[in-house]
Parts: structure tokens; sequence; C-alpha cells
């Protein structure tokens, strides 16, 4: 499809690959383990990217013989092509419950701000008890998912300290976010606090993967409230996508900005 | 300062371009999509037990939502990443009221959504890059640390303002 026949090859080994991950994670399915506080849910999407990365040609040296480095680039953009018929399924829920989505509208709204809960737990942890530096502006400013990234690219470059943060809670979020997504929300529902609605539409943060993760995992523990769980999750991944650059632009990036110069006011005179 | 340079070199092949959709090509996107989607098919086989052929209808549904939501994304004049428009689509498509969309809900019943997303994880797997590995690697054990706590302070700040707002409104 490149136009190179090596590239056309490595591509087709690629594909048998991943259909091979996939079949082998499917036919291993969801897997619960229950632990006091709650279940701790497996779903077929964290073995197939766990195995993805253990059969990674960075990782297992075998693989760099049928995947080329334009295969794994390759890899690269069948991602977002992978994702497209998934985020289609999600909408499709939304239509159907469109009248509880209205419902529950300002709530699902209202949420986006909740999103700031990041500058809430992760600025103190960063600035006071790990005592880090202008790489926490970067780092705690929100989730940084590719479009927050290209906002710290944009404003400080990312050979900067806050580039630095950015680019390190981006990768360690690519590395570990579905796992914190797939076992954080079943947790949290087992705590018995909040309504599961709240749970589901606190699913969007605008990675795909993410989404994935934590509806999977309440679905896993509250099956029958499943088509409701699923619409309010679509929508507000869809609000975070719309919202979620402009909230970092203009509240999330001055705020944390702000935080970092009043918790350290000496590095401002020095500056 | 060395230092700094490698850190500028090893972004060279982050997705930073991600929201370049203005030059991406349809043509190609829609042969990689047709991939895509029998992956996914076989994906819900396995996952659910549902024949293709059963899913096939409302794979197709999807694999059409798909491309007008990239050619949108390629064409309107304003910005809008192409899963939003996607969304937008296969939401207008259900809506009760709209010609078809009892058949299409139907459909896409049939497709597990969990399922949907596997060959994505697979691809995510294999495409880090080297530097990718390094970047988390360098990173070390505080932006892990602070890495959580991000991803727990988005999601329970949501769900603490979710909740107030449904008791609210009750």
């Amino acid at each position: 499809m490149t136009g190179k026949p090596g590239a056309a090859t490595g591509g087709l080994y690629l594909h048998i690959l991943v259909l091979a991950i996939v079949i082998a994670c499917e036919l291993i399915g969801i897997q619960r383990l229950s632990i006091g506080l709650g279940t701790v849910i497996f779903l077929p999407i964290l073995y197939a990217f766990a195995l993805g990365i253990l059969l990674n040609p960075a990782i297992f040296k075998a693989s760099a013989k049928f995947l080329s480095k334009d295969a794994v680039k390759l890899s690269g953009a069948m991602i977002t092509v992978a994702i497209m018929p998934f985020i289609a399924k999600f909408g499709t829920t939304v239509g159907p419950q469109i009248s509880k989505i209205i419902e529950a509208g300002p709530a699902l709204v209202l949420q986006e701000i909740g999103n700031l809960g990041t500058i809430l737990i992760a600025f103190p942890v960063a600035v006071f008890l790990l005592k880090m530096g202008r790489e926490a502006v970067g780092a705690t400013y929100s989730i940084d998912r590719e479009p927050n990234l290209a906002l710290i690219a944009d404003k400080y470059g990312l050979n900067s300290p806050e580039g630095a943060g950015a680019m390190g809670v981006y990768a360690t979020g690519t590395l570990i976010g579905t796992f914190v997504f797939a076992i954080m929300p079943p947790l949290v529902h087992g705590l018995g606090i909040f309504d599961v609605r709240a749970l589901a539409m606190s699913c969007g943060v605008g990675s795909g993967s993410m989404l994935a993760a934590c509806t999977g995992g309440l679905v896993a523990v509250v099956p029958d409230q499943k088509d409701i769980i699923l619409a309010l999750a679509a929508a507000s991944n869809i609000l975070t996508y719309a919202t979620g650059l402009y909230v970092g632009m203009f509240v999330a990036l001055p705020l944390t900005e702000w935080l970092y110069n009043k918790a350290r006011p000496s590095e401002r005179a020095t500056a | 300062m060395a230092n700094h340079t490698t850190t500028a070199n090893l972004a060279d092949d982050l997705p930073l371009n991600a929201e370049d959709e203005r030059k991406i090509d349809v043509i190609r996107h829609a042969g990689l999509l047709l991939i895509a989607c029998a992956i996914g098919l076989v994906a819900n086989w396995v996952g659910t037990g549902t024949s293709p052929l059963v899913a096939l209808p409302g794979m197709a549904v999807l694999y059409v939502a798909c491309i007008i939501g990239l050619g949108f994304a390629r064409f309107v004049p304003f910005y809008l990443p192409s899963v939003a428009w996607v969304s937008l689509i296969a939401i207008l498509i259900t809506i009760p009221g709209v010609p078809g969309a009892a058949w299409v809900s139907e459909q896409v019943e049939h497709l597990n959504f969990l399922a949907l997303a596997t060959p994505a994880l697979a691809y995510g797997g294999l495409a880090l890059t080297a530097s990718e590995f390094a970047i988390a690697r360098r990173s070390g054990w505080k932006i892990v640390i602070v890495a959580i706590c991000v991803m727990i302070g988005t999601y329970m700040g949501s769900v603490v303002v979710a909740d107030l707002f449904l008791r609210l409104g009750q």
C-alpha cells in the first residue's frame, strides 16, 4: 500500500500478527478477580496491548525479522483507523438513549470541569511530595493525551522541562492507562457511594483505549445497566474531544502555571 | 544540555501531528479500514460467538459511518477530529424517528463494543517505538506516580462533579 513491495509484505505480516493476537485474547475473554474492596476486571483489550508490547520489535528482537520499521509505522497509523469502528459502535448506543442523555445533560456538561481534578490531586503530589520542578506544570495540567501534548509542544517546546513532564505522563499513560482505567472504575463502584451514571460519564477522557477499558470494566460489574453506561460514556467522550483542548488552553494550563508560581515564588524571581 | 537534545530527538516520532487530518488520504484509509473491520468481525466472532455473516450488515453500517466521518474531517472547512464526526454520524442514524434508525440499532447490536476495541490495542502495543519506551524509562518513577495521580484525579474529579449534579437534578 505504500508502493514498496517490501513494505507491503511487512504490512501483511503485521495484520496477520494482530489477527492472531486478537483471536488469542478473545478466547481468554473477560476474567474477574474478587478482592476485598470489589472486583478487579481483566479485559481482552489489556491482554491484546500486553501481547502487542511483548511482541514489539523494540522489545522482542525476533519480531524485527518480520516487522520492519515501516510495519511499526503502519501499526501506528492502524491504531487510529482500527479504533474508528469502535467509536462508531459507541455512537450508535447514544441515539436510542437520547432522552436519558438529555435528562442527565447538566451533569454531563459540568463533569468536563471535573477533569481539572487532575490538578487538585496530581499537582500537590508532584510539587510538594516529589519536589518536582517545572516538569510538574506539563505533567499535571491535564491527562496529556495527544491534543494536550500538542498544546505543551506549541507553548513551551518539547525540549523544555514542561515538555519533558508532559511527554513522561503521555508515555506512561500510553503504557499503563488502559490498565488503570480498567481496574479503577469497578473498584470505585464497589465503594457504593456514586451513581453508576456518574461513573459512566466520567469515562470519556479523550482516549479511545481508556474509554474502552473504563466502560468495559463498568459493564462487567453492572451488566444490567449496559445501554445507559455505553451511551453516557460515548456522549462524554465526544464532549471531551470537542472541549478538551480549549479547557486545557484557557483554564487548566493558566491555572497550573499560576499555582506553580504561588508554590515556588523564588523560582519566578530568578527566572 | 545534551540530555535535552536527545529528548527533542525522541519526540520526533510522537503523534503530535495527530490533529493534522486535513492531509489524510481518504482512499488509503478506506482500504486500511476494511482490514480493521475484517479483524473486528473475527474478534466479535471469537469473543461472542456471533457469526461474521450475522454481524456483517452492522459492520457495513459502521464502515460507511467511518468513511463519511473521515471525509468530513478532510473537507469541512472548520476543524473537528474525524472520531468526533464519526460519533456524530453514528448518533444521528440511531435517534428514534430518523428513517432506518431501528434497523441500524438492531444490526449493530450483533457487535460487541469491547471486541471492536481489541484490534486497536494490539496495533497499539506493536506500534510503540523504542523512543516511547526510552521516554518512559528516562522519566523515572516520579513520573509514574504523577501519571497515576493524573488519571485518578481526572476520573474522580468528573465522578464527584457528575454525581453531585445528578443528585441535584433529582
